[in-house]
């Protein structure tokens, strides 16, 4: 056999090669369309190959000759025309983005649902009771509340699903008008809190709370604190402040700053109308005493004497009674309640609402439905975009591997 | 000045860097492209010419580099062309019969084996023997170590010496006739 040398086969491939006519065009046809287009495209182009040859020939380049173009603007359509799969991949993984952060947008400054029950009671008082519920999960920007606007005539309203309350309103009586007899406003507001905080911060909040109602001339009510340790279950405690009316609004803001919101109820009850008639009651019953006291200056007799003397003890202590609950009633709408619950990680559940009828319960199940699976999609939005960017870096370190593998082999 | 020179070179090369082509891709058509491809991208990027030690490695580089992107990219997602026929198929050139009969056979036969070379084989092989590079120049024109080259070299004699149809058609061609040289 023979043997295929270095010349025998250097003699082969030139007579194989020899046998390819080369096109009667040749380099002059190529050289007079790169000059038409060279000078454009070698302006932006000059310097990115370096000796290496990095970018060249890693490419196709376009055949037909090539319009004047910016040339950033051309090696970007020509990567997306060359990276199809990548590119739409990348709008794909853009748009999630984009759709993502709208989402989270939207859903971020979004006020609490409120749930305002105003109950008519009472007798002439223009306001009988508010109540501003926040749910739980629900983050609150601001003490914020429409529970302190006057009662509509029907005296019920839900506003649920409401978006975005930004009216800095509070549930305090400062822009309650008088009342119609003549009275100012009697009210009486009391709060619930919830508060979340991080682990180990019980403690230092609890504390921070009862500093709260100190600075603001209040007390601290009631005070409870649970480790959590034998029920399993994560530590919280609950704190009663009695805060001057004023100041509630201000308390409940900065008692708010000190964790994350996970439930706020305010409930604003105007109590003008119990007022006024225990005041009228006590001034009708010191009357009739003062009647009495004239009768006993002018009674002769021990029987008609003993006889007033007992109608008066019943008087006096009628007008001790009331004046009690006068005075809790002073004391009431003087200071608000409000009871904050502090929990490490979620709060301790809250009791129940009260039963609704059947088609409210089930137009609120609507609307919470809906509300969670509007939640669902965000929150699946998440992992999924992480799932898509790494498939993305897989495709394209893939992509790269393998191109890498491919000039290795070459 | 760049420019001048650059055109001179390639148009002195541009019958070695087609058939180099036309050897390694195996269809006349596709080399064309890829040749036309390749001086447009070499005209596009002259101003780094500055920074190259050697034109001639440079100049294969991205002809081979332009031939390897056909390769991957285009060929194996298009069917066939009219006219886009294999060159071992390509008659002969010239006006004696016998004689292009006798091309078309070498060629062929060269085309085949090569053909069935793996393209890491098959490109520094061409450059070897029919562009007449140094192992040096191959290295720098697949950008690849000169052992690398050397070893693939190695191999790829290992295995055209094994084709019987080549190692016959060198045998009868001791006296070679052809009537163009390689480059």
């Amino acid at each position: 056999m023979t043997v295929l040398d270095d010349d025998r086969l250097a003699s082969l491939f030139a007579r194989a090669g020899a046998a390819f006519e080369v096109p009667a065009s040749g380099a002059d046809d190529i050289l007079a369309r790169a000059a038409g287009t060279g000078r454009s495209a070698g302006d932006d182009g000059g310097g990115a190959v370096a000796g290496e040859g990095g970018g060249i020939g890693n490419e196709g380049a376009p055949l037909e000759p090539m319009p004047i173009r910016d040339g950033r603007v051309r090696r970007l359509v020509d990567t997306v025309g060359r990276h199809r799969v990548i590119s739409a991949a990348a709008c794909i993984i853009v748009a999630l983005v984009v759709a993502g952060t709208v989402g989270a947008l939207v859903r971020s400054p979004s006020g609490p649902t409120l749930t305002s029950s105003l109950p008519r009671t009472g007798l002439v008082a223009p306001v009988s009771g508010a109540t501003t519920t926040v749910p739980q999960g629900s983050a609150v920007a601001g003490g914020t509340s429409r529970a302190a606007a006057p009662l509509p005539s029907n005296g019920t309203q839900h506003a649920a699903s409401t978006p975005a309350v930004t009216i800095p309103t509070t549930p305090t009586s400062p822009s309650l008008p008088s009342g119609a007899v003549g009275q100012p406003s009697k009210i009486e507001q009391t709060g619930s809190l919830g508060l979340s905080v991080g682990r180990g911060d019980l403690g230092r909040t609890m504390t921070r709370l009862t500093s709260l109602a100190g600075a603001f001339g209040g007390f601290v009510a009631s005070s409870q604190t649970q480790s959590g340790a034998g029920t399993g279950g994560a530590p919280y405690g609950s704190i009663t402040l009695q805060v001057p009316v004023n100041d509630f609004s201000t308390v409940l803001k900065q008692a708010q700053a000190l964790g994350k919101t996970s439930d706020l109820t305010t409930k604003a009850t105007d109590v003008t109308g119990q007022y006024v008639d225990l005041q009228s009651r006590i001034t009708a019953l010191e009357d009739s005493r003062q009647q009495y006291l004239t009768i006993l200056a002018k009674a002769t007799t021990v029987g008609d004497v003993l006889a007033v003397q007992e109608q008066l003890d019943g008087i006096q202590s009628q007008i001790e009674q009331l004046q009690g609950q006068l005075n809790l009633l002073n004391s009431q709408t003087s200071y608000s309640t409000l009871t904050v619950t502090v929990s490490e990680g979620t709060p301790p559940p809250r009791p129940g609402p009260v039963p609704e009828s059947g088609v409210v319960r089930a137009w609120h199940d609507s609307v919470g439905g809906f509300v969670d699976g509007v939640e669902g999609v965000i929150r699946l939005a998440g992992p999924v975009l992480f799932a898509l960017l790494c498939l993305g870096v897989l495709v394209v370190g893939g992509r790269a591997l393998w191109r890498r593998y491919q000039r290795h082999n070459l | 000045m760049v420019e001048q020179q650059l055109a001179e070179w390639l148009e002195d090369g541009y019958v070695a860097s087609f058939r180099t082509a036309c050897l390694i891709l195996g269809n006349r058509a596709d080399a064309e492209e890829a040749v036309q491809d390749a001086y447009l991208r070499a005209w596009r990027f002259r101003d780094s010419l500055t920074a190259v030690p050697s034109i001639r490695p440079w100049l294969y580089r991205v002809v081979v580099n332009s031939c390897y992107s056909k390769l991957r990219r285009e060929i194996p997602h298009r069917d066939r062309r009219a006219g886009d026929e294999p060159l071992a198929q390509v008659p002969g050139r010239g006006a004696d019969p016998e004689a292009s009969a006798e091309q078309a056979e070498v060629a062929g036969t060269v085309l085949t084996a090569l053909q069935r070379l793996p393209l890491s084989l098959r490109v520094p092989v061409v450059l070897r023997y029919y562009a007449d590079l140094s192992e040096r120049d191959i290295a720098l024109a697949i950008g690849r170590r000169q052992g690398t080259v050397k070893s693939r070299l190695h191999e790829a004699r290992r295995r055209l010496a094994a084709d019987p149809t080549l190692c016959a058609l060198a045998g009868a061609g001791d006296a070679p006739s052809t009537e163009e040289t390689g480059p």
